[in-house]
């Protein structure tokens, strides 16, 4: 069964970049930080969603592969995709010098998250149905 | 309504009857659970025809576009695909688990799971078989209706 198909592709979206860009003014707002290019990054979120739920709707394609595998492959797929685009955005106008590694904390820290989220869900299923199965 | 066990001795098969005037929704109950748990499945073992209880089938599979259903000790050959068994069968305990395998919920011992994500299923008889992420939504499903029912 496809989790993101072509018909919540765009509520996936949405909700993913309404979290992140929560999530960005709550971190900014505690730690007292003004982001300089608000605009900017705002889109850079968007565009980051949009890329990360397409890459992850591929999953689907990939259940016959080694999950380990599939969950690495596209998170090279994403990051290098994002760093790409960091290079082509540095060739025709200024970027910050920590762009590279503010990119990557983005990127890797909700990854991690996620993927970290659902191993935990996998197990704590399996432990759930071991006791149903315990009771039948 | 009643139940009233008797023990006979040397009869061939268990059966149970049922007296009634009118046939109540208690009554209805009862026989919709014993119909999917009392099916039988008719196939092939050795080039003879064979009838098998359905709820001693621990799992069908799908080899070389045949469709076999194991017991604990034998495998008979099914004229029904595995889409078919899974529209009949559901009711009775039936989920699919791989593109070629449907296993029987009630011949599961446990579950495990490794690192890869896939699960293990090992049934009573011990065998083990594998269930493909892309079933563990529809398996998990399955088996929280099938606690419903027996909650209920």
């Amino acid at each position: 069964m496809k989790l993101i198909d072509r018909h919540n592709f765009i509520s996936v979206v949405c909700v993913s970049f309404t979290l992140v860009v929560c999530g960005k003014l709550f971190l900014e707002k505690i730690s007292g930080f003004t982001d300089r290019f608000y605009t900017e990054n705002i889109f850079t979120c968007l565009l980051v969603c949009i890329l990360a739920t397409f890459i992850i709707s591929l999953h689907y394609y990939l259940q016959n592969l080694p999950f380990i595998a599939v969950m690495i492959g596209q998170y090279i797929l994403l990051i290098g995709i994002i760093f790409g685009g960091i290079f082509v955005l540095g060739q025709v106008s200024d970027i910050a010098p920590t762009a590279y590694k503010d990119m990557f904390v983005s990127v890797t820290v909700p990854y991690v998250l996620g993927a970290a989220l659902y191993y935990i869900s996998f197990f704590w299923q399996i432990k759930k149905a071991n006791e149903i199965f315990s009771k039948l | 309504m009643k139940l009233i066990k008797t023990k006979e001795e040397y009869i061939t098969e268990n059966y149970l009857e049922l007296h009634y005037d009118t046939i109540d929704e208690e009554t209805v109950g009862v026989l919709d659970r014993l119909r999917s748990a009392l099916k039988y499945i008719e196939g092939t073992m050795d080039g003879k025809k064979q009838t098998v209880p359905l709820a001693d089938i621990f799992y069908f599979e799908t080899v070389d576009r045949k469709t076999f259903g194991y017991t604990r000790d034998c495998c008979i050959e099914i004229s029904m695909t595995l889409q078919t068994i899974i529209d009949e069968y559901t009711d009775s305990g039936f989920v699919r688990i791989s593109k070629s395998s449907i296993v029987n919920l009630y011949k599961i011992k446990k579950l495990q799971g490794d690192l890869n994500m896939r699960t293990l299923i090992y049934l009573k008889n011990d065998e083990c078989l594998v269930m493909n992420r892309g079933y563990r939504k529809e398996f998990y499903e399955a088996l929280n209706k099938l606690q419903g029912k027996r909650g209920k």
